[in-house]
């Protein structure tokens, strides 16, 4: 056998069939806002965008032939043909509102909302902050954001180079060297649905100086049902010995569609924590990189997702190691009911230079129903071999046994699987640092999660 | 103690030389010409030419996979003999007949085939290149109603067995090489074990390449009757050559209502030299079918050889309660890849799996698992624990691994856990502390490490697998 010239395989294919559908077809053409952007700033985003939008010409919306979407079938978004910008409006400006009152947390420090990707002033407090704290849209910067918007790696992705292309706001967060800031900043991103389908580009840029510290409360909600496609992406830069606090909260209507990317940089030192908690969306996805730099470096992830209905939840995370003496756990869990479906793939790499590497990660799935589905792929790249790691899933059901002494205990059935099931979910609630958002959420997968009598 | 696990597992192939023998081999390259040849050399019903030949024209519309975590280049498919057969080709009525230079190579290897030196209550097919040259204890076995013959004798004598069953597990469309193996299989094992029947031996087939420049695509399957037992062994070997010889098995098992069929593989192909010339792909597929109540299916499989092993023998869990295992060590050194693995796919009610991997890598090898398990929505009750751990020895080395998960019913079980660990200093402290040599703590460690699957290989194979690994660790102390 003789042998011919060796060839690569490991790019990504890009789907170039009579099918495929480029991202430029998926929505409508850009229209350039003149925004009120400081010259530096605006520079900075329109070569961001340029680019973007040179990119996404070539690219295609991932299909299922693609390992990183197997199980995440994205073809109801071919469906749709969504707007973009336009649709950019002021709705529901009234603090004083009901329905805005009750998404207030009164823990937060501060308070930055957008509707429809939109920046609210009046809706947003960012008055009084703490030293060393700074926090706004985007036009409120000046040009230090060059060298961290749009730098993380992974940048050339299918969505987040739509998101890119598509960048018009964005909420930044700067945490100056040696400051801590204990209350939560809370950032909020509301679709308040109109009668045509959006595609909605929120951003959020996070930069934690040395040693500094911040506790980060990002959320995402739909008022009302809406069809929208909500393509966010928040890049997280975390400088020697800094830490980030982060919760991450997805609460879209069960008919938006919903692809988030978390990409976190971590200098020698620092310690990343998120908590990532997913339950709208009929297809959603979040994408959670984390890489790590530096030596020494902690992150812990958590992660939960509760799907019901029809809903398809995808949670891809992704850690990569590049120096020795770092440490991750990871534990991420799903609920699953209906005819619903649960996605994880969690993925650490070991390269050869990160030695005693500590890396641990499980994941337990909860099954409610017979046509529900869990699609779990936990996946270990080791190179190095001094180092510890571990994975491990778990895929099961509510216990008879469990329900039955609950019963026999006099809970009716109903009330003995909820408690199950909180019990199941609480251990990822309990870590988010703010009451007023774990009774929300808590009640949230009650009413979503409908046992059926076995 | 970097240095020394190093040289521990640095152990020459002994099986590397080439038997000098006359071989009658049809001219390199693949064609519809070609499939045809290698069926009229072996007299075979028309249904199989059809089989060949529809397996060759879907082959050529199919690309090979790109997907395993393994990195060689192009295989140029016209450049391979598809038959090479030791010549005096005619059938032998006892091994008397069978060229003696043959019967040495045997020897050689440790495969006895005359059956007064017999080791131990194993009948062997031993195949050469493309071949089977002798079937030892048929007559023992017949006496049982067991068949235990080649391919190419099986297709002669019970057509109608082969014809129901060839293909019913690994579709020729399967994949790539599956479709290959298909259209130019020269040869195999057939075992076809009848109703209530205990078989009262192991069976054994003992694959040898010999020609530098044929591939090996052997076939083997295996049909257990309903109430039926059997325990089948594997082993193989290749000379050292610096080209790399593609070896592309396919093997089907079918097991019905309570039979039981038990696989074992010792897989100790070349595997190449230090620095990567030369070796086996290993490239096969393998896959039992649970197809009665109560059935069970055991792969167990210890590999140590080939380049490349591409392979993952898997369960297809049809009938209620069945039950399938995979047991499996994989050891890579040099620059061998293997990604390797199972899939255990339930779809009858309370279906039992059980996965245990391990795999070793040194040198700058790479190791992966890579396993499937699917609860479909009608495998009620269904479990599956899964366990795979890698152990790493030197720094260039790697493991991955990436197990598939999905469940489509809420009444079935998942467990699934995984570590990566290296042998500490620690450890070999507390040995040195109690007086025990760091190669013997070593040994001992990785002895540890497999126990729970070579626990599930057959006697023989068990002290074979064993000696393998331990041959690997002797003579040097660190």
């Amino acid at each position: 056998m003789t042998i011919q010239v060796s060839t690569d395989l490991d790019l990504q294919s890009v789907d170039h069939s009579a099918h495929a559908v480029y991202l430029s077809d998926l929505c409508e053409r850009l229209d350039l806002d003149q925004l009120a952007l400081g010259a530096e700033t605006a520079a900075l985003v329109q070569s961001l965008r340029d680019r973007a939008s040179a990119l996404a010409q070539e690219l295609t919306l991932p299909t299922t032939r693609q390992e990183e979407w197997r199980f995440t079938d994205l073809a109801p978004l071919r469906q749709i043909k969504f707007a973009g910008s336009a649709w950019r409006q002021r709705v529901l400006a009234n603090p004083d509102s009901e329905a805005f009152k009750n998404l207030i947390l009164p823990e937060a420090v501060a308070r930055l909302v957008f509707v429809n990707n939109c920046y609210m002033p009046e809706l947003s407090a960012i008055a009084n902050l703490p030293t060393g704290l700074a926090i706004s849209s985007l036009a409120g910067q000046g040009g230090a954001i060059a060298g961290y918007l749009g730098q993380q790696p992974g940048a050339e992705e299918v969505f987040t180079t739509l998101n890119t292309a598509h960048l018009t706001e964005a909420a930044v967060i700067r945490v100056q060297r040696h400051q801590v800031i204990e209350s939560p900043v809370h950032l909020l991103f509301i679709s308040s649905p109109v009668p045509a389908s959006r595609l909605v580009s929120p951003r959020c840029l996070v930069v934690a100086e040395p040693s500094s510290s911040l506790t980060l409360v990002e959320e995402y909600l739909t008022l009302g049902t809406g069809t929208d496609l909500i393509n966010a992406v928040t890049e997280i830069w975390l400088q020697e010995n800094a830490q980030v606090n982060h919760t991450r909260i997805q609460r879209h209507s069960q008919t938006d569609f919903h692809i988030g990317k978390t990409a976190v940089s971590q200098a020698r030192d620092s310690r990343y924590t998120c908590h990532a908690v997913s339950l709208g969306g009929r297809i959603s996805r979040h994408n959670l990189k984390v890489h790590s730099t530096g030596q020494q470096t902690e992150t812990t992830l958590n992660g939960l997702t509760v799907a019901a209905g029809e809903q398809l939840a995808d949670t891809h995370s992704a850690i990569g190691f590049s120096q020795p003496h770092c440490t991750s756990h990871q534990l991420h869990k799903c609920i699953v009911s209906d005819r619903a479906r649960g996605v994880f793939n969690g993925k650490v790499s070991v390269p050869k230079a990160a030695q005693l590497t500590d890396a641990s990660q499980l994941n337990r799935n909860l099954l409610l129903s017979p046509k529900a589905r869990i699609d779990t792929k936990p996946q270990l790249e080791i190179v190095a071999d001094n180092v510890k790691c571990s994975h491990g899933a778990t895929v099961s059901q509510l216990e008879a046994e469990e329900v039955f002494y609950l019963q026999s205990r006099g809970l009716d059935y109903q009330s003995a699987c909820n408690l199950l099931v909180e019990g199941f979910a609480v251990e990822m609630l309990e870590q988010i640092p703010s009451a007023t958002l774990r009774r929300t959420l808590s009640q949230l997968i009650l009413s979503q999660i409908r046992t059926e009598p076995a | 103690m970097s240095a020394s696990v190093q040289t521990l597992v640095n152990q020459p192939y002994k099986y590397g030389f080439v038997t000098d023998i006359e071989s009658e081999t049809i001219p390199r390259g693949l064609s519809e010409d070609v499939v045809r040849m290698i069926s009229a050399k072996k007299n075979e019903p028309a249904f199989m030419l059809e089989f060949r030949l529809k397996a060759y024209r879907h082959w050529l519309t199919m690309t090979a996979p790109d997907w395993p975590n393994v990195h060689y280049p192009a295989i140029d498919y016209q450049d391979i003999v598809y038959y090479s057969a030791p010549k005096v080709q005619q059938k032998k009525q006892s091994l008397d007949e069978v060229d003696p230079t043959l019967l040495e190579t045997f020897e050689k290897l440790g495969i006895p085939l005359s059956e007064q030196k017999r080791l131990g209550n194993v009948a062997v097919d031993a195949i050469f290149d493309s071949v089977s040259i002798a079937t030892t204890f048929r007559e023992k076995l017949a006496k049982e109603g067991v068949i235990f013959c080649s391919i190419s004798e099986a297709l002669k004598d019970y057509p109608d067995l082969v014809e129901k069953y060839i293909g019913s597990v690994v579709p020729i469309a399967d994949n790539y090489f599956a479709a290959l193996n298909s259209a130019v299989f020269s040869d195999g094992s057939f075992v076809y074990i009848p109703k209530g029947v205990h078989c009262p031996m192991e069976l054994s087939t003992y694959f040898r390449i010999n020609n530098g420049d044929s591939g090996q695509f052997e076939r083997t399957l295996i049909v257990a009757e309903a109430n039926s037992h059997v325990s089948y062994l594997e082993g193989c070997t290749a000379p050292m050559f610096d080209t790399n010889q593609l070896h592309a098995a396919v093997v089907e098992l079918v097991a019905l209502e309570n039979a039981e069929i038990k696989y074992s593989t010792v897989q100790n192909w070349y595997a190449g030299d230090e620095n990567g010339k030369g070796g086996i792909y290993n490239f096969v597929t393998k896959r039992g079918l649970c197809q009665g109540k109560n059935s069970k299916i055991s792969w167990t499989q210890v590999e140590t050889g080939s380049a490349i092993t591409w392979k993952y023998p898997s369960c297809v869990l049809v009938g209620d309660n069945s039950v399938g295992e995979f047991y499996s060590v994989a050891l890579t050194n040099n620059y061998q890849q293997a990604d390797t693995g199972t899939k255990m796919i339930h779809i009858g009610k309370n279906t039992r799996s059980t996965i245990i991997s391990k795999g070793i890598s040194a040198g700058k090898s790479n190791n992966s698992y890579r396993g499937l398990v699917r609860m479909g929505p009608k495998a009620e009750g269904a479990r599956n624990y899964s366990q795979c751990d890698s152990m790493l020895i030197g720094d260039n080395a790697g493991a991955n691994t990436f197990p598939y998960i999905q469940v489509q019913n809420n009444t079935a079980k998942v467990e699934h856990e995984a570590s990566t660990s290296k042998i500490g200093e620690d450890q070999l402290f507390f040995f040195a502390q109690r007086g025990i040599s760091s190669e013997d703590a070593i040994s001992m460690m990785i002895s540890g490490f497999c126990k729970d699957v070579f626990n599930q290989l057959p006697m023989e194979f068990a002290l074979e697998a064993d000696r393998l690994l331990s041959l690997k660790l002797e003579g040097s102390v660190g």
